[in-house]
């Protein structure tokens, strides 16, 4: 056998780890009630924005809770331990990467998508009042 | 009927050229694939002649798109989505490539340029190299055609009429003859996303876009190969273009970078954002082809390697294409594409092509001559050929990642859910697992750059090997050995090994330059390019692995909570951050929403309290992206000093009474919703209309609702806001609760959706925060210019080396 071969079959083999052992950082988007059942574990939720609630936020210590709705429904008192993102009640869905404890979700990174936050999704105005 | 003031001349001749160029592509396809079976000249001269037609009609589409742009006639759509009558000349650019449809007339821009060029410098392989080329372009254009087959909708034009577009056909004002004189908003377009009125926008894309452009000349001329079966005849005209891709494309991506560390606030040069990695991965194997194809040249290896890795590259770009243009991205990237419905015709066109390529070169691969002898370990070759083999599972990494949004697409939600439990997300952090797994890559990758320089083509003697190793080892550690002490690598193994190979790879390169090629600028094209690569490698571990957040504070909720990363700044009060002192002094307004912070920093550990520099962090409001934060950066020569604002009270909604924490809610008669601990019940509502004599127009109308407020300990509260409309006038009363410090208003009756009963009603509470403050990260990042400079160094040493090897030619 020749030694690019050998070569070839480590790169083969070295990927193939590469799959099997990726595929265990990659985290699964959950809802809530998923997310509760194992505290700590950290999970993607794709939620919205409960504006019923209140939203509270101390700039002294930074940290920002709201409560999000999932996409089954189910709501949850969220913490984010950094300053509260500007324009937050404009989003219209909220990703939150976090973990579940004591009932209440920790996020470490939230991820929020606006509307109309690209030209192309502008609606016309004022051809409604025609 | 007669639309007035539109001008549809230089529309339709832009549509008209859009179909030129599509069908000029489709016959310079044909004329060469007729050349290549029965080689009569007049099919060349058919296929040269149209490929011409065609790249003339691809400079008159950037003409007609241009002319409309800077004609402010925004009975386009894309000029109307895309600039405005105040968009200054400057950013025209901009606006010119903001969209999907501009971008891909740059790319095809770019092909028509490098194409007409290869047409004429390719000699034998022209016929197949430029069948493919057109066959690309043809394939590119469609998506710019904007024709509907039925229903199936074929590319998108950027010449459509605002009044023909999908999204508008049926809505009354395309029906009124004189619209663009009647409503005010098809006079001014809706303007340039503000974000992207820098300079940054017109350089990036333009720079990206060759790059991409630039892949597909040498995966051009490697199926010309493999149709020719003269299995070599590509290889020697084909590394300029290589190295030409390396250059252009990696400095594309590199300023990407430059402009997310300057201009956005994402606290680095990079991010691992879906879209910053799908341009990357092709680079990389680019570098991987280019160097296979030098293998090839100096050796008898590497040929069947080197079709595969230039065809891969190409599949690569239109992969990712594909990936920031369809929307898949859409949930783990923050800056692709919105979907125009084009994912169908880009699928069609990846896996057409990667089909074909791939079927191609598994069809010949048997007809290629292996070659007998049995690789060298000691030869240069060898090494080089491990080398790429690195950086191609490097890109397999990167790209298996990104291709999460892809796995749950294709696989569907039912099967991720009972494989998975649930559709996959991207890593929680995915820099730390990028960095993680690339760590190891970059260090083999940079070992070999150093090693391969002590090694000769075909076979080493000992005497050459060793002639040079020792000192350069000698000289190697005794760096690593000082930078490893200055930044405090001691006890972190992974990076001191690429701190060490880095510098090993500086000095091997140096020492190869200045001895073994006397010095001479012919040889200094790879060793400044590699020494280039190096110093990205050395400034991106320092200033990212060393990176000082100095706002850290040391407020911590709990042990799980990381600390936090921000401080707060009183107006004109002075914060510690570590080694200095922040006071941040006022705001100034600027054009385009512009807000700038002006943070004065202090020298704390000389004493003297000296002030050292001024930093103008700005923060950008738009209608369209709402605001952003832009951060601001002192330059040292061996440190920046990075400051972005997180957060300012300023931007939080006050009104003049002091009232603020805005909450809105839509209830109907007998709904409760929570406000600050209170349960907020709509008890009545009571509505007086009188309407003029004789008609149903309301002439005054006033509501008034109840609302009552139950606090925790079950006492009640009433509120009573009204909203009145007088004539054309509307207005509120608003309700406060002394108590409480609330105030509610009644803003109004839901018109999102029709037949609502529902009432809008908004709840502020008093701000008793006075002081205004602002939140902002401060990040030192040691040595980052090393990166740029490396980043200079590459684009350059290439450069020197096609430019020799053109000379050669």
């Amino acid at each position: 056998m020749k030694k690019t071969h050998i070569a070839i079959i480590i790169v083969i083999a070295v990927s193939i780890g590469a799959i099997i052992s990726a595929t265990g950082d990659f985290s699964t988007y959950v809802g809530f009630t998923q997310a509760n059942e194992q505290p700590g574990t950290k999970y993607t939720v794709i939620g919205e924005l409960d504006t019923n609630q209140a939203m509270n936020f101390d700039p002294l210590s930074s940290t920002f809770s709201f409560v999000a709705v999932d996409k089954d429904g189910k709501s949850s008192r969220v913490l984010y331990n950094q300053p509260k993102p500007q324009d937050f009640e404009r989003s219209e869905e909220i990703t939150m990467k976090g973990y579940a404890k004591d009932d209440v979700f920790v996020a470490e990174e939230i991820l929020m998508k606006c509307p109309s936050k690209y030209n192309e999704t502008n609606k016309l105005e004022g051809y409604e009042t025609y | 009927m007669e639309y007035l003031s539109e001008h549809l001349i230089p529309g339709q001749l832009g549509r008209f050229f859009v179909s030129l160029a599509f069908a000029a592509a489709i016959i310079s396809a044909f004329a060469n694939l007729f050349y290549l079976f029965n080689k009569q000249e007049q099919y060349k001269k058919v296929a040269r002649a149209s490929f011409i037609v065609h790249a003339i009609s691809i400079f008159s589409i950037v003409g007609m798109l241009f002319f409309l742009m800077s004609s402010h006639y925004f009975e386009y759509d894309y000029i109307w989505k895309h600039s405005s009558l105040d968009l200054p000349t400057r950013y025209i650019f901009s606006a010119f490539w903001e969209g999907q449809e501009g971008s891909f007339i740059l790319w095809m821009f770019w092909h028509a340029i490098l194409g007409l060029i290869l047409m004429y410098t390719s000699k034998k392989l022209e016929a197949t190299a430029m069948f493919v080329f057109a066959l690309v372009q043809a394939f590119l254009v469609s998506m710019i055609l904007g024709i509907y087959v039925g229903d199936l909708g074929i590319g998108s034009s950027p010449f459509v009429l605002m009044r023909n577009a999908r999204e508008n056909i049926g809505l009354p004002w395309t029906f009124v003859a004189d619209y663009l004189e009647k409503f005010p908003v098809f006079m001014d377009g809706s303007g340039l996303n503000p974000l992207l009125q820098n300079y940054w926008m017109t350089i990036h894309p333009p720079t990206l876009f060759l790059g991409f452009a630039s892949a597909l000349p040498p995966f051009a001329l490697a199926i010309a190969g493999l149709v020719s079966r003269d299995y070599s005849s590509w290889i020697k005209p084909t590394i300029p273009w290589a190295y030409f891709s390396v250059m252009i494309f990696g400095t594309g991506i590199l300023m990407g970078g430059a402009w997310a560390y300057e201009a956005l606030s994402f606290g680095g040069f990079w991010a691992w954002d879906p879209v910053e990695n799908s341009s990357l991965v092709p680079w990389l194997t680019m570098v991987g082809a280019a160097h296979l194809l030098i293998i090839k040249r100096n050796s008898k290896s590497g040929l069947r390697s080197a079709y595969f890795m230039m065809i891969l590259t190409f599949i690569l770009v239109l992969y990712s294409t594909f990936l920031t243009r369809s929307g898949i991205l859409g949930d783990s990237s923050v800056h692709s594409f919105v979907d125009l419905g084009l994912s169908g015709q880009l699928l069609v066109y990846l896996l057409f092509f990667t089909i074909a390529a791939f079927g191609l070169f598994f069809y010949h691969i048997p007809k290629m001559k292996k070659s007998a002898s049995e690789e060298e370990l000691s030869s240069k070759e060898f090494w080089m050929f491990i080398g790429s083999l690195v950086l191609l599972i490097s890109a397999f990494h990167i790209i298996m990642v990104t291709s999460t949004p892809v796995y749950n697409t294709i696989l569907g939600p039912d099967i991720m859910l009972s494989l998975n439990g649930g559709d996959l997300a991207p890593p929680p952090d995915p820099i730390s697992t990028y960095q993680e797994y690339q760590l190891p890559f970059s260090i083999i990758l940079t070992l070999l750059i150093a090693i391969t320089q002590f090694l000769s083509f075909k076979k080493t003697t000992k005497k050459f090997f060793t002639k040079r190793l020792y000192s350069t080892l000698a000289v190697s550690i005794i760096l690593t050995g000082l930078m490893a002490t200055i930044y405090k690598f001691w006890l972190q193994p992974g990076y001191l090994s690429l701190l060490f190979a880095g510098i090993f790879a500086t000095c091997s390169n140096v020492s190869y330059w200045l001895i073994a090629g006397k010095g001479k600028l012919q040889f200094s094209g790879s060793s400044i390019a590699h020494i280039g690569f190096a110093f990205v490698m050395v400034g991106a571990l320092i200033a990212n692995g060393k990176q000082e957040i100095v706002s850290n504070t040391t407020v911590q909720l709990s042990d799980e909570l990381p600390s936090n990363e921000n401080a707060v700044l009183y107006l004109n009060d002075t914060t510690d951050l570590y080694q200095y002192n922040a006071v941040w002094t006022g705001t100034r307004d600027s054009s385009l929403g512009i807000q700038y912070y002006d943070v004065d920093y202090y020298d704390t550990t000389s004493g003297k309290k000296e002030k050292l520099f001024t930093l103008e962090p700005y923060i950008q409001k738009s209608e369209e992206m709402g605001t952003s934060a832009n951060p601001s950066t002192k330059h040292y020569w061996n440190k920046d000093v990075y400051t972005h604002v997180v957060y300012s009270s300023l931007l939080e909604t006050k009104s003049e009474d002091g009232y603020g924490n805005e909450m809105e809610v839509r209830m109907e008669k007998g709904d409760t919703a929570i406000y600050q601990r209170h349960f907020v019940v709509l008890d009545s509502i009571k509505v007086n209309a009188t309407f003029q004599d004789n008609s149903d127009q309301i002439e005054k109308l006033r509501i008034e609702v109840k609302l009552v407020l139950i606090n925790v300990l079950g006492e009640e509260y009433i509120a009573r806001p009204v909203y009145y409309i007088e004539g054309e006038n509307a207005g509120f009363e608003d309700a406060y609760l002394e108590i409480q410090k609330f105030k509610f208003r009644l803003a109004g009756i839901d018109t999102d959706e029709p037949d609502s009963k529902k009432l809008v009603i908004k709840a502020f509470s008093e701000i008793t925060e006075e002081r205004d403050f602002i939140i902002m990260k401060a990040i030192i990042f040691p040595l980052i210019n090393l990166l740029w400079l490396g980043c200079i160094l590459m684009a350059i040493g290439t450069g020197i080396a096609i430019w020799q090897r053109i000379k050669a030619n």
